[in-house]
């Protein structure tokens, strides 16, 4: 896993090197931008880290950014930097997604608290979609039968029912079952019942 | 001569061998002897042809003829000199004597009974038997009988007599003429006429021929004479002279002379001319004085010197004159009421300069080609100090205009009232200064103007000039007025462009901030001073950056009076679009700058040239609105222009201005926007043409709209 970056995306250059200096006093890797089209042009949403960016500059503006990547399906964390917010733009950017709103001349600390939550976030956020990933690849590996029985388990039915609705004799359930358990690692059957909510509820 | 002889053969032969000779001696001169033919031509030629004659004989290189002439062509004949001699009466003698100058040469004897004589005289007779008449006072209210008016013995002589003895002829009597001598006599004799006049020795005459008995005859104031044996009643006067013509040689004259007083009595042609020969010529001046008293010709103009003789004689003249005179006192009386109404137009003309010059509220005054003045008017005095005699005739330059506004000395040679003597040209000054008689001074603006005598030739010249103190205070106001209402205008654009001016405040402080929060966490976190260093430099550049901007903020929005200041408007063209980079940016405009390197610097008041290019640049971003985002470009170019200014083109991309907005584009409180005023262009021309500069729109339409101003790069600054 690579290391998170912020990107800092300001048509200021010096409002810009000043936020990237900040975050590398903290030991953070900042990564500069001039607009919100260059930054698109290098955006990877495999890199993690989050954004900083300024509302207000030639060309697509920071809200626009932000409908952008969420119009491609990337949410990453953003926290939107204006030096002239009002609040019609600040609930803008917090429906779009925006993790935080930060008026000019902004409070240093403030503005690595939120830059930090965004990494955690965003990292958290990695670390859901990873196990997520496993899960279902876990499923994958089931057979059809064993989909079957594992989705009759979850909901709580017993193998002899199982057997029943199934058709098949109560040792070939518990065979099944053991399976289930086996392929998708759980130790438990609450703990494949909360792999199997996690997948319903994503 | 007196009687007519009858002609004989002898005397037909001496005519036949005349015409003969005549005719037959064709080389000699022929002269012509005029003669008076008083008693008919025929009768003339048969008693003067034979002395003509003897003439011929005598002086034989010359061929003698008689002319015979009547009264009338005596005068004609000498004077075309038709003849050479004249024999004539003596009245006629002397009037020819004196108008053509002929002169006598010898004077006729004439044959009275045995007698020779070269007098005659008057005979005032009248009947014996009459016994009213005894002397010539009785013959008052009497007929009077005489021969003719021209008849010198027969009717001047008694004339002369009477009016000696206080009788006129012609108012006291009665005058007839009888025509002839014989007529006169038998006409007193007979008693047709009391009385009569006759020559002397036509009595004699007649008595001894019988006609008449001269104890019939009562002679009237008888005089006897020496050596003159006839009675006579009038003096005695010479007989006919022989004359010669001006033009007549003397030397022909003397052989005439001599040829005639050599003629014996007894010489055939004087016993044909019944006369007695010629002896020298005698003295005709009482036949002058005679001539004269009766004033007949040639003393008929002169007569008593009476002042009547002279106003009737110079009538004419009189009249003339004294119409000449009239005329000459009419047109001096003309002239003197002319010359008074002159006068008095002049007076009038005079208080009226006096009262035009007095009731002009400007001060005027004349000056002489010295500098001198000449006259000055009340206007003049009173706003000066200076009274007239204080002025007039001393030097008005060094009264008036002797320092300049800054104090330093005004050479009179730079006066511009003397310059107008110089070149002729009349001159207007706009803005001077004169200096009242107490020291203190006034602005004013005059004009001088050249005078010219009859001749065109400069003599002076006439200043006019006004004190512009209150002018100058409202041009001041007015001024003021401006300079607020670019003010409001300023501060209403800063509002317009608060928020945006606010972010463009913020991003410096932003910058500032976050790098100083930075420089702590590094000095923190690790050793690094350089970086530190760095980034301390870079504050500091920032909160410059900031102050400048501020600054900036500070005087647009500050209202204090601008100073003039030479300024680089490439410089100043980005300094604006520092202030409005945030309105820039959030319109999504993209700048291009076209400024040309080594502008030269122009002496402005740059808040007012910012005013106007943020003016221009806002609407040029306005005008883009609707443009797409990608669309929107904003030119700006500087540049020299024609080598005396610099030019600033500001040009969108927009769609341009429709013509009902374009019209009124510099028209104050016209506005199309929703919070503007109106005043953004209108301000903006006054700036730049108070910088003596132009502003206007070069082009709209869709290709967008371009602005475009100048800025003289002299001095150009006009009011403030």
């Amino acid at each position: 896993m690579t290391e998170a970056t912020v990107f800092i995306i300001d048509d200021d250059e010096e409002v810009r090197n000043a936020m990237v200096l900040l975050m590398e006093s903290v030991g953070l890797n900042a990564m500069p931008f001039v607009s919100a089209t260059e930054f698109l042009k290098h955006y990877d949403a495999k890199t993690p880290g989050c954004i900083v960016t300024d509302v207000r500059m030639p060309g697509m503006s920071g809200l626009d950014m932000q409908k952008k990547l969420n119009e491609i399906g990337a949410h990453p964390q953003v926290i939107i930097i204006t030096g002239h917010g009002d609040i019609p733009m600040a609930v803008d950017a917090m429906r779009e997604g925006a993790l935080d709103f930060i008026e000019k001349p902004f409070n240093d600390q403030r503005l690595l608290d939120s830059v930090h939550r965004a990494i955690e976030k965003d990292a958290a956020e990695r670390g859901i979609a990873m196990r997520l990933a496993e899960i279902q690849d876990r499923v994958a590996s089931l057979t059809r039968r064993e989909k079957e029985v594992m989705e009759l388990i979850t909901q709580g039915k017993r193998n002899k029912i199982i057997a029943d609705e199934l058709c098949v004799s109560q040792s070939t359930v518990e065979a099944h079952r053991a399976k289930v358990m086996e392929k998708m690692q759980a130790e438990s059957l609450s703990e494949l019942m909360r792999m199997v909510l996690s997948l319903e509820a994503d | 001569m007196f009687r007519i002889p009858k002609p004989g053969y002898l005397e037909l032969v001496i005519l036949l061998l005349l015409v003969l000779s005549a005719s037959l001696v064709e080389a000699v001169e022929q002269i012509k002897v005029g003669v008076l033919s008083h008693r008919g031509d025929e009768a003339t030629l048969k008693l003067w042809s034979p002395t003509a004659e003897y003439l011929s004989l005598t002086i034989p290189e010359y061929e003698f003829l008689v002319v015979p002439l009547d009264f009338d062509e005596i005068q004609p004949a000498v004077a075309n000199r038709e003849i050479d001699f004249l024999l004539v009466n003596p009245g006629i003698y002397v009037v020819m004597e004196v108008k053509h100058r002929i002169s006598r040469i010898a004077t006729m004897n004439n044959l009275v009974g045995k007698n020779k004589m070269n007098l005659f005289g008057g005979l005032i007779f009248t009947a014996a038997n009459n016994k009213d008449i005894n002397s010539l006072k009785d013959l008052k209210h009497h007929s009077f009988m005489a021969v003719d008016k021209t008849s010198l013995g027969g009717y001047q002589m008694a004339w002369r007599e009477l009016a000696a003895n206080g009788i006129d002829l012609h108012s006291d009597m009665k005058v007839s003429f009888g025509g002839i001598h014989d007529e006169v006599v038998q006409a007193v004799l007979s008693g047709k006429v009391d009385a009569g006049t006759v020559r002397t020795g036509i009595l004699t005459s007649m008595a001894e021929q019988g006609m008449i008995n001269l104890s019939d005859v009562k002679v009237l104031n008888a005089k006897t004479s020496d050596g003159f044996p006839l009675p006579h009643s009038t003096s005695l006067y010479p007989e006919w002279p022989f004359s010669k013509l001006h033009h007549t040689s003397n030397e022909l004259a003397q052989r005439v002379a001599v040829a005639l007083l050599a003629m014996s009595e007894l010489e055939p042609a004087v016993q044909w001319g019944e006369y007695a020969g010629w002896t020298i010529p005698l003295e005709y001046q009482p036949v002058h004085d005679l001539l004269k008293d009766l004033q007949l010709s040639p003393y008929d103009n002169i007569k008593a010197f009476t002042l009547i003789d002279v106003i009737k004689k110079y009538f004419a003249w009189l009249v003339i004159i004294t119409l000449f005179i009239i005329v000459l006192v009419a047109m001096t009386l003309f002239i003197y009421r002319l010359h008074r109404k002159l006068e008095e137009s002049k007076f009038v003309l005079e208080q009226q300069h006096a009262q035009i010059l007095n009731s002009v509220a400007d001060g005027i005054y004349g000056v002489d080609l010295k500098g001198n003045s000449t006259f000055v008017n009340q206007a003049m005095e009173k706003i000066t100090g200076w009274k007239a005699n204080e002025v007039i005739g001393h030097n008005q330059h060094e009264l008036l205009h002797h320092t300049r506004m800054d104090g330093s000395p005004h050479p009179a040679h730079e006066c511009p009232v003397y310059k107008t003597f110089v070149d002729d040209e009349a001159r207007f000054i706009d803005d001077d200064l004169f200096w009242r008689k107490d020291g203190s001074s006034f602005p004013v603006e005059y004009s001088s103007n050249p005078v010219h005598d009859e001749q065109g030739n400069t003599v002076g010249s006439v200043v006019v000039f006004r004190d512009i103190s209150l002018k100058k205070q409202s041009r001041e106001a007015e001024r003021k007025y401006q300079d607020d209402l670019a003010h409001v205008a300023r501060l209403s654009m800063m509002g317009e462009m608060a928020s945006g001016l606010a972010h463009e405040l913020n991003q410096p402080l932003t910058a500032i901030a976050t790098n100083a929060d930075a420089c702590i966490r590094l000095m923190e976190t690790s050793s690094d001073n350089g970086r530190v260093l760095e980034v301390m430099e870079k504050i500091g550049k920032q909160a410059r950056h900031a102050g400048d901007v501020i600054k900036h903020l500070r005087q647009l929005v500050r209202k204090e009076k601008p100073t003039l200041s030479k300024v680089d408007i490439n410089k100043l063209i980005v300094d604006v679009l520092v202030l409005i980079k945030s309105e820039i940016d959030k319109n999504h405009v993209l700048v291009k700058l076209t400024l040309e390197p080594e502008l030269p610097s122009v002496e402005v008041q740059n808040i007012h040239i910012d005013q106007v290019l943020i003016n221009l640049i806002k609407n040029g971003i306005e005008a883009m609105k609707q443009n797409d985002i990608n669309e929107r470009f904003l030119f700006i170019e500087s540049s020299v222009y024609n080598k005396n200014a610099i030019k600033v083109i500001i040009k969108d991309s927009g769609s341009g201005i429709p013509k009902h907005i374009s019209d009124y584009l510099f028209t104050p409180f016209k506005t199309t926007k929703e919070n503007g005023m109106g005043l953004g262009l209108s301000i903006s021309q006054g700036i730049i043409s108070a910088h003596g500069g132009k502003l206007q729109m070069d082009s709209t339409g869709t290709a967008g709209t371009v602005f475009s101003f100048t800025l003289p790069l002299k001095a150009g600054a006009r009011d403030d």
